[in-house]
């Protein structure tokens, strides 16, 4: 057993793809192409958009994650343990924070008045890790998360397995999101959420930011199957496409407008 | 007719505040620190304004989510920015971040992690210089704001409604205002009507009160007018304020009577609120 791993990454209608908050990270990172037959770990996150840095924080965030699951995937069965690796992501974020500080004084661009709040607040962002492992003649998968960015899991015409939401009504403009200043490790593990399962041949993962997860669930509870229009895209890696067909849904009203990345784990 | 209309570049939203600048402005408000009322109210619009740039900064600066006027009226009715944005009615709020008149040091107390308190700075921008001078000409003040509501509609049919926040001691010169705030809130996008909020600055007693269902604890006929003037919050803002901590009700209006009004910034959604896990 094995897996294809793709993702598309599109900005909110109205920002540059450089703005997009979103960010993903997969290990091993070999293009879509590959069949994958050792273990594969993805982290997707998602920055608040209220925050300062969100994006960068979202990167390092995933990035970080997935170096904690490369070796196991030990960080995805205890909540405390994946709370530790999101807690000292933000060890890392701090030196960073530092360097992007003396770089704007350096360059002439000091942190203006408006931006110190929010820098002192620190980023915010979801993230969602899940770790897929062959096991004989199935796949056995992990998943963590903290926040409103899901997983979904189909088999033939039905979905599986909707992860930490399970309906379009639980999306609000305040999910939980982990913070590059907190290091309070028991209050992170109390909001992380943990799932498993397995998985066989022919079956797909979504991995989804929240307005595509929220619209994907909508679609779901209406008796529609919007997987299939998301392999279509993921498969063929067809951006300009998917982003024409979010517009039309963000057009009529039936998608937020807000940036979205899709991560398929595509098992044949 | 939700006042569920994204707000964002590309579709912005407007905020006219009104800043009352007539002579009785120059009284100290009640309360046990006597203030100018036109300190106060220069002291909030000040705020207003620096939470508004706040919440919209990204690293790149302050997103124009927002275009903003401040309307004095007073010996005149006009724009009330002082420096760089003197005379100027709507200004792009990343234009606002980048020109106050001047960015002051102020003293501010905050926890010192062992229970009590240490004084620090804080930046302190400031557009708005307090001003008391004239009479009350609140109907004119709010035609002023109407014209510039509807103009704003014309441009932005399909937006956040406009919303416009009135500071002032109540007491109009030139005639009841009622009328003319009731034309304001009769503007309309396909997302709702324009929304009118009060700050009533007041030396007449009665307790602080912030975003009261009713008139039967306000002190005086100004406040119950100012009260009456305002609009009632939409539900979502409701929401938003009850997770602020205020006791809100389904007939809650937009009506500060003595109390801060910055909160008010926080009602308004311009994408994944940044909020501390509990």
């Amino acid at each position: 057993m094995g897996v294809y791993v793709s993702a598309l990454r599109v900005p909110k209608r109205g920002s540059t793809l450089a703005e997009c908050e979103d960010a993903s990270s997969v290990f091993p990172d070999a293009g879509s192409d590959v069949w994958l037959t050792d273990p594969v770990s993805v982290a997707l996150s998602d920055g608040a958009s209220e925050s300062l840095l969100a994006g960068e924080w979202a990167s390092l965030l995933a990035e970080s994650v997935v170096g904690a699951l490369r070796d196991d995937g030990r960080a995805l069965r205890d909540r405390r343990v994946f709370a530790d690796v999101l807690v000292d992501a933000g060890k890392a974020w701090r030196g960073w924070v530092r360097e992007y500080v003396a770089n704007r004084r350096a360059t002439g661009r000091p942190i203006m008045w408006y931006e110190q709040p929010k820098l002192d607040r620190g980023p915010y962002a979801t993230l969602l890790a899940a770790r897929f492992e062959p096991v004989a003649d199935a796949i056995a998968w992990r998943a963590a998360a903290l926040g409103d960015t899901c997983l979904f899991q189909t088999r033939g015409g039905r979905l599986l397995h909707a992860f930490p939401l399970e309906s379009h009504r639980e999306f609000t403009s305040s999910p939980g999101l982990v913070n590059g200043y907190n290091q309070d490790r028991a209050l992170v593990a109390r909001h992380v959420r943990t799932m498993s399962g397995r998985a066989e041949e022919g079956d797909q993962f979504f991995l989804c930011t929240d307005a595509l997860a929220a619209w994907f669930l909508a679609e779901t509870e209406r008796g529609g199957q919007p997987w299939n229009a998301l392999c279509d895209f993921t498969r063929s890696g067809a951006v300009d496409e998917f982003e024409a067909w979010l517009d039309d849904r963000r057009s009529a009203g039936s998608m937020a407008n807000d940036d979205v990345t899709v991560v398929h784990v595509d098992l044949g | 007719m939700s006042y569920a209309a994204e707000i964002s570049r590309a579709n912005p939203a407007c905020f006219v505040f009104l800043v009352d600048q007539s002579a009785s402005m120059n009284d100290p408000i009640g309360g046990e620190i006597p203030q100018r009322k036109a300190d106060v109210v220069a002291d909030a619009i000040n705020r207003l304004l620096t939470e508004l740039s706040v919440k919209c900064a990204k690293e790149e600066g302050v997103r124009d989510y927002f275009h903003v006027a401040v309307i004095g009226y007073g010996h005149a009715v006009g724009s009330a920015y002082t420096g760089a944005l003197s005379g100027r009615d709507l200004v792009p709020l990343s234009e606002v971040a980048d020109k106050p008149a001047r960015v002051e040091e102020r003293l501010k107390k905050v926890p010192d992690g062992a229970g009590g308190l240490v004084e620090t700075t804080t930046s302190f921008p400031v557009w708005v210089d307090p001003v008391s001078n004239g009479a009350t000409p609140m109907c004119r003040a709010l035609a002023y704001a109407d014209s510039l509501v509807s103009q704003w509609l014309v441009e932005h049919p399909a937006g956040f409604p406009p919303i416009v926040l009135n500071l002032t001691d109540g007491e109009s010169t030139d005639g009841d205002p009622a009328s003319a705030a009731s034309a304001i809130a009769t503007q309309v996008s396909t997302d709702g009507a324009a929304l009118l909020f009060n700050l009533h600055v007041s030396a007449a007693g009665a307790s602080p009160t912030t975003f009261p269902d009713s008139d039967a604890a306000l002190p005086d006929a100004y406040s119950r007018t100012l009260f009456d003037m305002s609009s009632p919050l939409p539900p979502h803002m409701r929401s938003y304020a009850l997770q602020q901590g205020f006791k809100v009700g389904d007939a809650t209006r937009g009506f500060v009577y003595n109390a801060d009004i910055a909160s008010v910034v926080q009602f308004l959604d311009i994408g994944t609120r940044a909020t501390d896990l509990r």
